[in-house]
């Protein structure tokens, strides 16, 4: 699978993180990275707990990764997320379901990259 | 500009939460820097505390658990530390509040996400080398306010030396004058605090008392040289020589209203006024004689009796300091006769040497005074003068027993100055909001926080002394202690408190 094709499977942004990248090596290494960042996990054991200050801290830092690998398919709802959860918030119902599917959609796609 | 001593590369402390954000910047800075990293607030504060001259950048993070970017901010500017380390944002947040506030704290640059490779490149080259042209620029500044002091010093000297020269004393009276002034000054306020003065004000007090004596231009040689004892006529005409300097001063067409022309007048005019009120030329009584006038006459009597004088020999030390504190040479006032007895031993040694060393970093001294009115941070050699206190400080603090602590209010925080935090079970050096530490806590009980605090709130400038004795929790054990610790207080005329100093020791 070639960088182009794996932003395409995700809804991700191909052309501006390579402008913002400056190389597809970079961008490669990164996005396998980003199978080993533990913010998606930390935000779900926050909402199990019904810790509000943690989940805003752990989806923020989820969106700042999204933001920096240019997944903007993922990207959306982390930021419906983050914004709920800012106000203290935790009825994140709806959005939260969607970030799971598309989490789960892009993780699979990096795995893939990984294989190849 | 600082480095980082084993590679020699500059070191960027990076403090993010999020891993995968630190090992991109890493990665887009290359290994061309040497990195410090850590996830938290907290953790950045204790590298900035335990190695602070080596970060040479922080690339700071805002949203962070426990201690937040904007709380490192502050403390950064408590401590001056953002006066010499420049801090970038890195930061989702697109709140141009947050970026407004984030300035308005002192930071140099604002990255925002997502990363551009090029730009966080170029943000960071640019803001350290802004900062290594800074510093080569105040030190090119300070070295210019070093030579124009010297200079000018220099042309009082050379004046004063003619009017030695003429009077046949010469020698090092003008120099010998100078250093015992400014000693006392410096000693002074020890003694009495409403006499304080900054490094500033002593060294012109210093370089004004070179002229006290300018007036003996215009004795005549006959009597100024005389070997024996005056009569009752040539001593009147020798004792007009203070006011003829004073109006020798007064008369100059330009320079009059200066300060140190200014200083030079009083010192010329009073510096035989004697404070039981017998002394000439107005016979001013006690604090009527500026205490600048004050300081230099018994400088010069000090001097007068340890030279050697064409009527006299000279007396030894001890002997003149035991004669002056008897008032066996006119009356001095009380708070001065204190201070002699402070500085009577560093005063013999000092005029022994009479090295130049000292002076060299009163200079320094004055070049960080001037610098930091203008809200600039003293570079180069004054800046390593205080690292260097602060070194001496963390040393003794090290070497103590006690756990030794500061306090500051705005922002509320807590640094423990030796291995404190780790004796009372506390993760890091610098608490935030110490009433509300879990760890204070568990250390000493929130009671016991609580009490000490209002301790603290009932401390007034004149009573700031605190004293309290309970068990607390330390060296891994329950022990009692007694805690010991000074309230400090702002220099306004409605002085606030702005935080304390103090220690804890074990007394079993």
């Amino acid at each position: 699978m070639t960088m182009k094709q794996f932003y395409e499977s995700i809804g991700g942004d191909y052309e501006g993180t390579l402008s913002r990248f400056l190389s597809e090596e970079r961008m490669k290494r990164f996005a396998l990275k980003f199978e080993s960042d533990p913010s998606f996990s930390e935000l779900c054991a926050a909402l199990g707990r019904g810790d509000a200050a943690e989940a805003f801290r752990a989806a923020h830092t989820l969106k700042g990764v999204c933001q920096n690998l240019g997944f903007d398919g993922l990207y959306a709802p982390v930021c419906r997320v983050t914004e709920i959860l800012r106000a203290g918030n935790l009825n994140v119902g709806a959005d939260m379901e969607e970030l799971r599917t598309v989490y789960g959609v892009t993780m699979s796609a990096v795995r893939k990259l990984k294989e190849d | 500009m600082t480095f980082n001593n084993s590679t020699g590369k500059k070191k960027i402390l990076i403090a993010d939460d999020s891993e995968f954000n630190r090992s991109l910047l890493i990665d887009i800075l290359g290994d061309g820097f040497a990195y410090s990293e850590v996830s938290d607030g907290a953790a950045a504060l204790d590298v900035l505390q335990n190695e602070n001259d080596e970060i040479s950048l922080v690339l700071l993070d805002i949203n962070m658990p426990r201690v937040n970017g904007f709380e490192v901010l502050e403390a950064m500017n408590v401590n001056h530390w953002i006066e010499d380390t420049p801090v970038i944002i890195i930061s989702a947040e697109q709140d141009s509040g947050f970026a407004e506030r984030a300035y308005s704290l002192g930071v140099t640059d604002y990255i925002s996400r997502p990363f551009d490779v090029y730009i966080v490149r170029r943000r960071v080259h640019n803001t350290l080398m802004l900062y290594e042209k800074q510093k080569k620029l105040l030190g090119l500044v300070e070295e210019q306010v070093y030579e124009l002091q010297k200079n000018s010093s220099m042309m009082i000297n050379i004046l004063s030396h003619i009017v030695e020269f003429q009077n046949e004393e010469s020698g090092p009276h003008i120099q010998h004058i100078r250093i015992i002034t400014e000693m006392f000054l410096k000693a002074l306020a020890e003694v009495d605090p409403r006499y304080f003065f900054t490094q500033e004000e002593i060294s012109l007090i210093g370089i004004a008392s070179a002229l006290h004596d300018i007036g003996k231009i215009s004795i005549p040689s006959a009597i100024l040289n005389k070997p024996g004892r005056l009569t009752p006529e040539e001593f009147a005409v020798m004792k007009t020589h203070s006011a003829i300097g004073a109006s020798m001063l007064e008369a100059l067409p330009i320079y009059k209203d200066e300060p140190l022309v200014k200083t030079a007048y009083k010192i010329c005019r009073w510096h035989h006024e004697r404070y039981d009120g017998r002394g000439y030329p107005d016979g001013l009584k006690g604090d009527e004689i500026p205490i600048e006038s004050q300081v230099v006459a018994l400088a010069d009597v000090y001097d007068a009796l340890t030279s050697e004088r064409v009527y006299k020999k000279a007396i030894p030390h001890d002997e003149a300091v035991r004669m002056i504190k008897n008032g066996e040479c006119g009356t001095f006032n009380p708070v001065l006769i204190k201070v002699l007895d402070k500085v009577a031993d560093a005063l013999y040694v000092k005029l022994q040497s009479a090295a130049s060393g000292e002076y060299d970093d009163d200079m320094r001294k004055i070049t960080a005074e001037i610098l930091q009115k203008n809200q600039i941070s003293p570079a180069g050699r004054a800046a390593s003068l205080f690292e260097k206190e602060r070194k001496k400080y963390m040393f003794f603090a090290a070497m103590s027993n006690e756990v030794m602590f500061e306090l500051n209010y705005k922002p509320y925080m807590l640094t423990f100055l030796n291995d404190g935090a780790k004796r009372l079970g506390v993760s890091q050096t610098i608490v935030t909001n110490p009433l509300k530490s879990e760890e204070l806590f568990s250390c000493c009980g929130e009671d016991k926080l609580k009490d000490i605090a209002r301790l603290f709130a009932e401390t007034t400038p004149k009573n700031p002394i605190i004293r309290y004795e309970g068990v607390i929790n330390i060296d891994g054990g329950a022990h009692p202690c007694k805690l010991v610790a000074q309230s400090l207080w702002s220099d306004e005329a409605v002085p606030t408190m702005t935080g304390a100093v103090g220690k804890i020791y074990r007394t079993d």
